[in-house]
């Protein structure tokens, strides 16, 4: 079984969380929402597979390379 | 000793017997080194050296160069073996219907290993294809230095890395990185212009994993350490990840299909269907009304460039901009662009470095820049800032003053602070630049700006979060459009999205002779180059 971290590509905050452990996605997917620069950045899902740990929550400050969402395939 | 003839005074051979030496000495050469490496590469799908350089050249015709020149070591008895082609092979030949040099390490002979006289066949192919104005194309795949030739091996390396340096910016260099390419083998392709891994048997690094592990205790796959991942995505070094050999082999040949010969030519045009002056109505529909929004700057790029045809470079790497070269009426031309889709398209240390050195290709080379802008500006944070994306940042200030080729710009909305220069405008160096009606250009957002302008205004207010709206509201009118750079000649004309190819394609056939002295300046003040921030 594969295993894809998801990092965050910029510093930011996190606006919103699309996904909880358990969830089925497909690559390109919205998993999440990051505020920087005052853009929203849309992470999407590089991989299919299910949601194994989420380890973000709305409001909380990110940094670039941060890990936030494992998917299993 | 048969074919010696006696005659009083001497001995001689018969003519027939020189040609059967030379045919004998041939097929020696020719059937490479090891057969089992030979086999094994064999049925692993890979080419072996020769196969790869009939694949390149049109035909599979191409011509030997050095095909007899031997090492001479006599260490370690190496006096006694002997190493076809001294285990790289290095020909001319047509690519497409265009002269170019080549050097094709075999991994069967005596494992591609780089020695004296191995590290001369390359370097003197690319002093030839330098003399001559030849693209070179490197095909890497080496166990790495042959280390019982001692300071022999060592020299070798550096006067390869002098000459490839000297050959920078004269011809295009492009490496294949298809076999293992460490320690001084990764050197040479890292300083040619463009890498293409093969993704399952290129590999490339400072030093392989066993090494590391002997040197510093780390223990990491080679695969992780050095394959594709390592570099197209993380280091920023490959160019162009390929399937396999003959894809690398392809995506090669596109490229040389973009480019110039050598530093004198122009990049070759080509003939298309596309109207030049083609409208792109999809374009008026793509930017979203919230600024806050991202929108797909790929779409735009294949809407405006001919035939939808973009080849993108370093695509996996500092995603939130875009490098890649696409035709517009059959000229290459070089794209530079943000990407709202990642990161907000914003410029940090890995994409100011991924376009400086984009740029400064496209220069060296007479292949114009256009460029797409929608940025926030540089990062700002702790991690960017300690990163140094201020002299990161200022390469591609550099990069733009220095430029002499044509450039453009077509602003479609955020060009703020920093990015308004590193995005190319006219202070900058821009001959043209056009703005869309959704653009901003302002030294930074209304937000940004009213907090700071207003601070006291607002702190002191009855109802500071009304005020502070206002301020925004107010600045945002003032500056957030495209009209206060127009009104001061930094935009020459504000365009509708659909007519963006036939503005750059107007102003590509003014720009066609263009013409700056490279290494001067306007004062007319002599200089070697510019210090570069590196």
């Amino acid at each position: 079984m594969a295993q894809e971290i998801v990092e965050a590509p910029l510093a930011g905050k996190i606006i919103r969380v699309h996904v909880k452990p358990g969830d089925k996605v497909s690559e390109g997917d919205l998993l999440c929402t990051i505020e920087s620069l005052k853009m929203e950045n849309s992470i999407l899902a590089p991989i299919s597979g299910a949601i194994k740990e989420v380890r973000i929550a709305p409001g909380q400050a990110i940094k670039a390379g941060e890990g936030m969402i494992t998917i299993e395939s | 000793m048969s074919e010696w003839q006696a005659y009083p005074g001497g001995v001689y051979k018969k003519k027939e017997a020189l040609y059967r030496e030379l045919q004998q000495e041939r097929e020696r050469i020719l059937k490479m080194g090891d057969s089992q490496i030979l086999e094994k590469r064999k049925k692993s799908g890979q080419l072996n050296a020769r196969e790869r350089l009939a694949y390149l050249f049109d035909g599979g015709d191409y011509t030997e160069i050095g095909m007899h020149i031997k090492h001479r070591t006599v260490h370690f008895g190496l006096d006694r073996v002997s190493i076809p082609a001294e285990g790289v092979i290095t020909a001319f030949g047509r690519v497409n219907g265009r002269w170019v040099v080549a050097f094709s390490e075999d991994y069967s002979a005596m494992a591609g290993t780089f020695g004296e006289y191995h590290g001369f066949k390359e370097a003197y192919a690319i002093q030839f294809a330098m003399e001559k104005g030849l693209p070179v194309i490197g095909m890497n795949d080496s166990a790495g230095a042959r280390l019982q030739e001692g300071i022999d091996t060592l020299e070798a390396y550096g006067r390869l890395f002098r000459v490839q340096t000297l050959a920078s910016g004269v011809i295009p260099q492009i490496a294949l990185l298809l076999g293992p390419c460490l320690g001084g083998q990764a050197y040479h392709p890292i300083m040619q212009d463009f890498l293409i891994q093969a993704r399952d048997t290129g590999f490339l690094g400072i030093a392989g994993p066993a090494f590391v592990k002997t040197q510093i205790g780390e223990e990491i796959s080679l695969e992780e350490l050095c394959g594709w991942k390592a570099h197209a995505v993380k280091a920023g070094q490959t160019h162009l990840v390929a399937k396999d050999d003959r894809d690398a082999i392809d995506r090669a040949k596109e490229l040389l299909a973009l480019l110039p010969s050598n530093n004198r030519e122009r990049p070759p045009r080509h003939q298309t269907a596309d109207s030049a002056e083609r409208v792109a109505p999809e374009l008026d529909e793509i930017v979203p009304d919230e600024p806050f929004k991202p929108f797909d700057m790929k779409r735009v790029i294949r809407a405006i460039v001919d035939d939808g045809y973009f080849f993108e470079t370093m695509e996996h790497h500092a995603k939130n901009v875009i490098t890649g070269f696409a035709r517009f009426g059959g000229r290459p031309v070089g794209i530079w662009a943000n990407q709202p889709m990642w990161a907000g398209g914003v410029i940090d240390t890995h994409a100011a470095d991924k376009g400086a050195r984009f740029i400064r290709f496209c220069d060296l080379f007479h292949i114009p820049v256009v460029t797409l802008v929608d940025c926030g500006g540089y990062m700002i944070g702790s991690q960017q800032e300690w990163a140094g994306i201020l002299r990161h940042g200022a390469k591609l200030l550099f990069a733009w003053a220095n430029a002499t080729v044509p450039l453009i710009s077509v602003i479609i909305r955020k060009s703020y602070a920093g990015a308004h220069y590193g995005m190319l405008d006219k202070s900058i160096g821009a001959d043209f630049v056009f703005a869309w009606p959704t653009a901003r250009i302002t030294i930074v957002g209304a937000d940004t700006a009213a907090s700071v302008i207003f601070a006291r205004e607002i702190k002191e207010a009855q109802t500071p979060e009304e005020v502070k709206a206002k301020r925004i509201q107010e600045f945002s009118e003032l500056y957030e459009n495209p009209y206060r750079a127009a009104e001061r000649g930094c935009v020459d004309e504000i365009i509708m999205p659909h007519d963006t190819r036939k503005y750059i394609n107007r102003a590509l056939d003014l720009l066609e002779n263009k013409f700056v002295t490279p290494g001067t300046c306007p004062w007319k003040v002599w200089k070697k180059y510019a210090n570069i921030n590196l």
